[in-house]
């Protein structure tokens, strides 16, 4: 047996202080050959990440191994002396985890974190060399602290202190997720090329089958704790047999299907923005001159990577950041750059926006009910047809933030909105933190949701296949620059500036 | 990070709020207790160990001590819980309304808790004690102002993380106003954390009291005050030592029950 | 940024604002020390009444007040007071007849002793407790200590005083009881002196600083940087030292700080118990004696003291966080 890595049968369990027992892992097999590429894609909750955990022989507390055998090169993770276990991390086997937060310690230079995992007396040249490897260039990296490099050098930093030592099995969780498409692309070209020319083998993790289907050979879809389908990449990706599988291939959005029939619109805009620049501490400007219209019943989708300024827009509209010269008008020629303290309710409420993180947006400490009722004042009936129109039952009105999952959230907080019946409703990113089957359903409801009342929209996000199909026209920021507006079929289908040529090429070779 | 037998933890909370309940309940019914008078002088049974008549024997005026100690949490809780109740609204308000503001308001306010900070607050206790007499009034009012500047500080800091968040900017959104927002949406969540600063601002008022009684500046005789039988009883601890325990252990237990109850949260 | 309650309000950024906080804090203290010579004039009695006493008769206080010019007002006095001090002048106490400066020093110097000695107590072992007890919980050793720590912390500090004084004086005779030496003997008479007040002052505040680094180092630890050093290889010890300690410690700064300027502007009790001839035990003897003048120089030794802790403090924390450090945040 040639395996670097193998799960039998394998079953994990979290309890908590109470009693109650969830199960994480259920009978999972893997079997990991020396060498090979493997993915593993699944939704949040599918257990991947415990997964990957596992096979770095860490278990997280409240979680309990009840049966079966993890073995990574040959020695059996869960059972052996934690001594041999911290041996064998960076040297036979490292674990890149998934970086939200913050992965690489802030008050070390890159050079120091080199030292700690080496030794005290490793050379430059070594470092320098395990940089260039990883696809950075210059000694400049040495004396940098992690604020100072971007999110993709960091993430390249730690590539470079995972496989410094030659470990012969790698494990990524989540690689990119964190990173705007583009760098996201490079960085996944480094591992491959990395994978290809020192031969370890690979396990990777991702929400995002892309991903896999760039840098796997073999892949794994997880649902609740279950493999329900594995083989070859190419296979499973263009003809799946499991159901969830096949539910997730379809969930996913592409480039030329389109949820929503596009319309144009002829009559007045709900919103008009001249010439409007906005400057936060600092000196960058956010926005830079942007001129914007939305039409009645019009649709605009809005695509940016980070830093384009597309969420500042959405802000500047509503009224919860100043702007600082230009103008914002609404369809009866009300001054929009009005702070909020100064509107009339009537043109507070034509305005609402839902925001990206549903863990965010709804107090914990209310219900349902109180929470869509509350600032809005509306009553029973109108609260629950609120629901009705986000697809939620009667039973939501008593639930906590708590007791109710990421996509149920999220509906929640577009009912909210709905109540006070906007004319346009300003969406940021709010599927980009759920699952891609919760996104698709959400995204299909707010369609039906638009049809029925006829409101504009503008949709923000950083998924162009996504907008693409769902928006009447797209707008595409960079820097805080208009630098391409027009109908969704035209930009897409033939952009004329490079940087949104560019944004179509990549959403292309994602889609398979 | 260890995670405490859930039933090992719940047997320490009940014990806490056993030892706080006692304390409560002491402090309020002590003058109805069948108990000796707290100043009775008897000069034939000074300094006694424990007896039938002195259960925990006499202090060096012949007082009884059982008597006197349950007596003397009153005067410290007392002035502790309403100078905490005041240092609590003054420095809630003061937080949470700086934090709302904004601007060149929160920067006055921020430098005015700066300000009550820097104050030398036992020199301040000290001399006001010292040159005021033994007015409670006075102790409280100072001992609210110069205690509520930690509170302030959390309720700023606290109220400024909530308002960045989302659900408080759909509240603005949908026509919510400054200080409605705030009493519905950052109260609440806040609550918590403020409530732990208190209950910690609580058991240094406490002590301080009795740091002050035992000076002789807080509670002036003959007034049972644990802080100021420590004090009469110290110099003949080898005599008899439950006069200068019993108060020592009442004062303990209280303030550890309150700082245990702190830790839970 | 963190939401603990240990953060000082201070909201200049970097290394190049030092100057202007400094600026600030200089200015903090005349304003306060302003504040504090009209605030203490204000209270009830002076120089010539804390001298007469009860036995003053109307006419004799009125003779002292006008050998002393107190009658002038209050900004004349205000004046001519805050141009003494700059000139290094701290002004003549009335009841004791003596240059305040010659009383207040010696006293300075001798808590500064003890507030040192108590320091070197209590703040190294204080960390190094505190990174261990956060690093492994669950050890028996840990749980003591702690235990230890949070007694200590909630037993006032004349409990501890005498409960020392009962066992190292009475039960185990290794110390003096009552320290009989003049305020102003030398170091090394001093010093068996020292002990018994430096170690209750010690217990107070080691508890203090050790559960700040407690607190620290277990939210530290979760965060993803840890496992991620550790998951590459990195030591124990190294992961330890180099990656939690140095995060973990700018709150334990801050109450590093502000215990250091009470142990040496607050140690009244623990220096009335032991008798310890230090600034403690002549504030509250001057209190008693409503001697305003020396009152005064004592409510300024204390501001400048948490002022400059305070400075201190925050500068260090600045150096600990590269991210503070750029004056463009």
């Amino acid at each position: 047996m040639n395996a670097i890595l193998q799960f039998d049968h394998v079953c994990v369990e979290a309890r908590d202080g109470n009693g109650a027992v969830t199960p994480i892992l259920d009978s999972v097999d893997i079997t990991v050959e020396a060498g090979e590429k493997f993915g593993i894609v699944g939704g949040s909750g599918s257990g991947k990440s415990t997964l990957l955990r596992i096979a770095a022989g860490v278990l997280s507390p409240g979680l309990h191994h009840t049966s079966g055998n993890v073995s990574t090169a040959g020695v059996s993770m869960l059972t052996v002396a934690p001594k041999v276990r911290q041996q064998m991390y960076g040297s036979s086997v490292a674990l890149v985890a998934q970086s939200l937060g913050e992965a690489l310690t802030s008050h070390l230079t890159v050079r120091a974190h080199f030292r700690d995992t080496l030794g005290r007396d490793v050379s430059d040249e070594t470092i320098l060399s395990s940089l260039d490897d990883a696809g950075l260039d210059g000694a400049k990296y040495l004396n940098r602290y992690p604020h100072q490099i971007s999110g993709g050098e960091r993430q390249r930093v730690l590539l470079a202190l995972a496989l410094v030592r030659s470990p012969s099995l790698l494990l990524l969780d989540e690689p990119t997720s964190a990173l705007d498409v583009g760098i996201a692309a490079d960085v996944l070209a480094t591992i491959v090329r990395l994978q290809e020319s020192r031969g370890f083998a690979l396990v990777c993790v991702s929400h995002d089958i892309g991903v896999i289907g760039r840098v796997c050979d073999r892949v794994a879809v997880m649902s609740r704790g279950r493999i329900v389908e594995h083989g070859a990449t190419s296979q499973v990706l263009t003809s799946p047999s499991d159901p969830y599988t096949r539910s997730l291939l379809a969930s996913i959005p592409r480039l030329n299907v389109r949820i929503r029939e596009p319309h144009a619109s002829e009559q007045q805009p709900v919103v008009v923005v001249r010439d409007l620049t906005v400057i936060r501490s600092g000196s960058s400007r956010a926005l830079d001159s942007i001129n914007v219209e939305v039409g009645k019943g019009e649709v605009v989708g809005v695509i940016g990577e980070s830093g384009s300024g597309k969420s500042t827009l959405l802000s500047v509209i509503c009224g919860l950041i100043p702007s600082t010269s230009g103008s914002i008008h609404n369809a009866n020629g009300f001054d929009l750059t009005t702070p909020l303290r100064d509107r009339p309710a009537a043109v507070l409420s034509e305005i609402q926006m839902v925001f990206q993180n549903p863990d965010d947006s709804l107090n914990p400490v209310r219900t349902v009910e109180q929470s869509l009722a509350r600032y809005t004042h509306a009553n029973r009936e109108e609260v629950l047809a609120a629901l009705d129109a986000v697809e939620l039952s009667e039973q939501f009105l008593t639930r906590r933030p708590s007791e109710m999952s990421g996509g149920e959230k999220q509906r929640v907080a577009i009912a909210r909105a709905l109540l006070a019946h906007p004319q346009l409703l300003l969406l940021d990113e709010v599927t980009s933190a759920l699952d891609v089957t919760v996104q698709a359903s959400v995204v299909k409801m707010l369609a039906s949701v638009q049809i029925a009342t006829g409101m504009s929209m503008v949709i923000v996000s950083h998924d162009i296949a996504l907008i693409a199909s769902f928006a009447d026209r797209l707008i595409v920021l960079r820097n805080g620059q208009v630098v391409e507006q027009g109908s969704a079929g035209d930009v897409i289908d033939s952009p004329s500036d490079p940087y949104t040529q560019h944004l179509v090429k990549l959403a292309k070779t994602n889609s398979f | 990070m260890n995670i405490s037998p859930q039933h090992r933890s719940t047997r320490i909370q009940i014990f806490v709020y056993c030892v706080l309940g006692f304390h409560a309940v002491v402090a309020l019914i002590a003058p109805f207790l069948p108990l000796m008078p707290t100043d009775k002088q008897d000069s034939g049974a000074m300094l006694q160990g424990f007896s039938s008549a002195h259960w925990l024997g006499t202090d060096a005026l012949g007082r009884d001590v059982l008597s006197r100690t349950l007596h003397g949490g009153r005067p410290s809780l007392a002035i502790a819980i309403l100078a905490t109740a005041l240092s609590a609204v003054i420095g809630i308000a003061l937080g949470s309304l700086a934090a709302l503001a904004g601007g060149w308001v929160d920067e006055a306010l921020s430098r005015l808790i700066d300000f009550l900070l820097a104050l030398p607050t036992l020199i301040l206790l000290l001399l006001i004690a010292s040159f005021f007499g033994h007015d409670p009034f006075i102790l409280i009012v100072t001992l609210g102002f110069m205690y509520a500047a930690p509170i302030a500080r959390v309720a700023r800091a606290s109220t400024q993380v909530l308002l960045a968040r989302d659900f408080v900017r759909v509240a603005r959104l949908q026509g919510g106003r400054g200080v409605n927002i705030l009493l519905g949406e950052v109260l609440p969540n806040v609550w918590r954390v403020v409530f732990t600063e208190i209950a910690m601002q609580f058991t240094w008022i406490i002590l301080a009291f009795s740091s002050l009684s035992f000076l002789g500046l807080g509670a002036s005789p003959p007034t049972p005050e644990w802080g100021l039988m420590i004090a009469e009883a110290r110099s003949y601890m080898t005599i008899n030592p439950t006069a200068v325990i019993a108060p020592i252990v009442m004062l303990a237990s209280l303030v550890l029950a309150v700082q245990a109850l702190v830790d839970r949260e | 940024m963190q939401c603990d309650g240990s953060e000082l309000a201070f909201r200049d950024n970097g290394m190049k604002n030092f100057a202007r906080r400094a600026l600030f804090t200089i200015g903090a203290f005349v304003s306060l020390a302003v504040l504090s010579f009209l605030g203490i004039d204000a209270l009830p009695g002076d120089g010539c009444t804390a001298l007469l006493g009860r036995f003053g008769t109307e006419a004799k206080i009125a003779e002292c007040r006008v050998e002393h010019q107190l009658n002038d007002p209050v900004i004349v006095r205000l004046g001519s007071w805050a141009s003494d001090v700059v000139q290094g002048d701290l002004g003549y106490s009335i009841k004791r007849d003596e240059q305040v400066a010659q009383i207040i020093l010696p006293r300075i110097r001798n808590t500064a002793m003890l507030a040192l000695v108590a320091a070197i107590m209590a703040f190294p072992t204080a960390i190094a407790a505190g990174l261990l007890i956060g690093r492994f919980p669950r050890s028996r050793i840990g749980k003591a200590i702690n235990t230890m720590g949070v007694v200590a912390m909630t037993l006032p500090e004349f409990v501890i005083a005498t409960v020392l004084w009962l066992v190292f004086s009475i039960w185990i005779p290794i110390f003096p009881g009552v320290t009989v030496v003049p305020s102003n003997a030398t170091f090394m008479e001093l010093l068996p002196h020292i002990w018994m007040p430096a170690l209750t002052l010690a217990s107070v505040v080691f508890a203090h600083s050790m559960r700040t680094m407690k607190a620290g180092v277990t939210t530290i630890q979760a965060m993803p940087f840890v496992e991620s050093a550790r998951l590459r290889g990195t030591k124990e010890r190294v992961t330890l030292l180099r990656h939690i300690l140095p995060a973990a410690l700018p709150p334990v700064v801050n109450t590093i700080a502000v215990d250091a300027a009470w142990l040496l502007t607050g140690t009244f009790v623990t220096e009335a118990i032991f008798n310890y001839r230090g600034l403690g035990r002549l504030t509250i003897d001057a209190i008693s004696d409503r001697d305003t003048a020396v009152i005064l120089p004592i409510v300024l030794f204390s501001l400048g003291a948490y002022l400059t802790m305070s400075l201190i403090a925050d500068t260090v924390v600045r150096l600990l966080d590269p991210r503070l450090r750029q004056h463009r945040s």
